[in-house]
């Protein structure tokens, strides 16, 4: 651990006060984008990064982060008062914040969900910049094979994003590998797939095609629908939580945290498995464990601290390794690389300068997040009664501006558009975004590493197995994808019993 | 969804085998072995393989069911927005930013049934000059430019 870097990191976030002011325009984004149903922090993200084109990196970076952290506790805001979660993040929150909003309490709830998530936040926030530098120091030593097989292993978490279907979750990882052979081959210079066209020579363009897959896919889908959501009539009072109550579920926050940051810490899960994983662990180890789903703090401060501190764990993976843990780090890190900061162990080496503000700006974006979350919850409520046919219109914009202010290309907008039509067919079709846009992330190391081990061992597919790392990562990456299958296949078979039985009823 | 797992399953084998055709292409400039033909030809095999165990599937009877259905008339409000969103990408060049996001935004919320007009007008014209405002001043990235702003 470098303190003089991690000093001075903090110096240049927390000594320039413009950074404030972005950490909290994105604090403020994410929140209202967490709070409304149907828009995600990953959406929002996408939307966001073309508005950090011009910027100086750092306020960009810093701006993402914050909307990153604002976006995972906004979910809990239309869980509490609609009964809606905002995003998958806010879904356990439900359980106990919708129940103490029908009693009256909707604004302790609230109160506490911001004190959890800050609780949580937090300490997610200082165990990535405690721990990431040392996984970066080990990570330096890796070659191509090393890659290939870390790549490999980033890939098998597509079972478990798979949803539905894991066929169909393979399905569109490979149609994502399958986007990323278009253009320049960059080993040996080939134009591929180009069909002679100039604009494809650089390849399918990452922000395009993340508006396209986030972005214009739910524009769409708002629109076929026009959601009316019920409107919020809450008054919120007594919104800061008494001390005493909050020493009561100090002990249930600190465990859940440290189950988020482990939980985010692993490619492939994500702040909804977090917060649920807490929240059940916090029932089980509870005195009383009926009590929960009947209105209760710690319904509230286990979900909350949990998906919070996960945020943490994701960013490790991805900054250490180059390899997301979830669809909004997996946009994170693409923002990233449009800044020409490729995330990796490098990234530690070569740019101190980058690596420790993103730290920094975590950990002020959960102060941020906390006074924000606490001044502004009235407001925040009165926001979810925005009127979608008013804001559909906006966000399609912003997708189309977006989309062209890349490289300032119309022929990017068309693609965009293209593949947002496909996304809007493959949600219907129960074909799941993610693993396209994991793929996008990772197709080009896989492919590069690939071809450079194999000119490296003259053609022998054991340089894989040989090298103890690389045979390690193979090795966890197909238990992982094994066990998950099982996992998920369980679960689903549980899901269509339960369907026939409901159906016999 | 049995009909359209096998059209999809169909459709992506003849995708696969197309990639795999045309990837025998880059042959000629391959100068150690791996090259740029490599990564798309696994691709394609894998493809295909995945395509074949859907079609097969749906054959067995084990697709999914639907859940959520597309609504006709909805879908037809998504190709007109398409459609506006074509005709904002060319306007924008012959009328400028500003004015031609003012008509794209009244539009595309009048297509969204949002009745009071004057309500329409503020949220345009606001929302365009914010953002136009943005790009211009804050970020500098250069707008598609007409004979208005």
């Amino acid at each position: 651990m470098d303190w003089t870097l991690l000093l001075a990191g903090f110096g240049k976030v927390m000594l320039n006060p413009i950074n404030f002011v972005f950490v909290f325009i994105g604090v403020v984004a994410g929140i209202i984008v967490g709070a409304l149903p149907g828009l995600t922090a990953t959406m929002g993200v996408a939307l966001l990064i073309p508005f950090t084109f011009g910027l100086d990196p750092i306020q960009g970076l810093v701006m993402l982060i914050g909307l990153f952290t604002g976006g995972i506790y906004g979910a809990c805001i239309s869980s509490i008062l609609l009964g809606i979660p905002g995003t998958p993040a806010g879904a356990a929150t439900l359980l106990d914040g919708y129940t103490m909003n029908k009693q009256g309490q909707a604004g302790k709830a609230m109160g506490m969900a911001v004190i959890a998530s800050w609780f949580g936040g937090t300490i997610g926030a200082l165990v990535m910049t405690f721990a990431s530098p040392q996984i970066a120091k080990v990570a330096l030593k890796f070659g191509p094979p090393e890659f290939f097989s870390l790549a490999f292993f980033g890939l098998g978490i597509i079972i478990t994003i798979s949803g539905k279907s894991i066929l169909k979750g393979l399905i569109s990882g490979i149609f994502g590998l399958m986007l990323t052979v278009v253009g320049f081959d960059p080993l040996s210079g080939a134009p591929r797939f180009t069909f002679g066209s100039r604009e494809l020579l650089g390849g399918i363009s990452l922000i395009p095609a993340l508006i396209g897959l986030f972005g214009y896919s739910q524009v769409f889908k708002e629109i076929e629908k026009i959601l009316i959501l019920p409107a919020v009539k809450t008054e919120l009072k007594n919104l800061i939580p008494k001390l005493s109550e909050i020493k009561s579920v100090l002990k249930t926050m600190i465990k859940s945290s440290l189950f988020g940051v482990f939980i985010g810490s692993i490619p492939g899960t994500g702040t909804d498995i977090a917060a649920f994983v807490a929240y059940g662990e916090a029932k089980r180890a509870s005195k009383h464990p009926e009590k929960f789903g009947t209105g209760i703090l710690e319904g509230i401060a286990a979900p909350e601290s949990g998906n919070n501190a996960c945020a943490g764990g994701a960013m490790v993976p991805m900054l250490t390794l180059g390899i997301p843990g979830d669809a909004v780090t997996a946009v994170l890190l693409g923002a990233l690389t449009i800044h020409n900061f490729q995330p990796g162990p490098m990234l530690f080496r070569d740019h101190p300068e980058i690596v420790y503000p993103i730290f920094a700006a975590m950990i002020l974006s959960q102060f941020v997040m906390l006074f924000v979350g606490l001044a502004g919850a009235r407001y925040f409520a009165r926001l979810i009664n925005i009127d979608r046919r008013i804001l559909t219109p906006v966000i399609f914009l912003l997708c189309v501006v977006g989309s062209y202010a890349m490289r300032f290309s119309f022929f990017d907008v068309g693609i965009s558009l293209i593949i947002g039509i496909i996304a809007y067919f493959m949600y219907y079709y129960e074909y799941p975004g993610s693993p396209i846009l994991l793929s996008i992330i990772l197709g080009p190391m896989v492919e590069q590493n690939l071809r450079r081990s194999l000119i490296i061992s003259h053609g022998d597919p054991a340089i894989f197995f040989t090298r103890p790392i690389s045979a390690s990562f193979i090795f966890i990456g197909l238990f992982i994808m094994i066990t998950s299958y099982f996992r998920v296949k369980k679960a689903m078979d549980r899901e269509a019993e339960a369907a026939s039985l409901r159906k016999q009823e | 969804m049995k009909n359209v797992d096998i059209g999809v399953g169909v459709g992506l084998l003849t995708l696969s085998s197309s990639l795999f055709w045309c990837a025998g292409n880059f042959k000629d400039l391959t100068v150690h072995g791996y090259g740029p033909d490599l990564f798309p030809r696994i691709l394609a095999v894998f493809m295909s393989f995945l395509a074949i165990l859907l079609i097969i599937n749906a054959f067995l009877g084990k697709s999914l069911k639907k859940e959520d259905h597309i609504d006709p008339r909805g879908f037809l409000r998504v190709l007109v927005a398409i459609g506006i969103c074509i005709v904002y990408l060319v306007l924008v060049n012959l009328l400028g930013f500003a004015t031609s996001t003012f008509l794209f935004l009244f539009v595309l919320m009048a297509l969204l049934k949002q009745k009071r007009i004057i309500l329409r007008i503020i949220a345009s014209v606001t929302v365009s000059i914010i953002v136009w405002a943005i790009f211009r001043y804050f970020l500098v990235i250069p707008l598609p430019e007409g004979l208005l702003i």
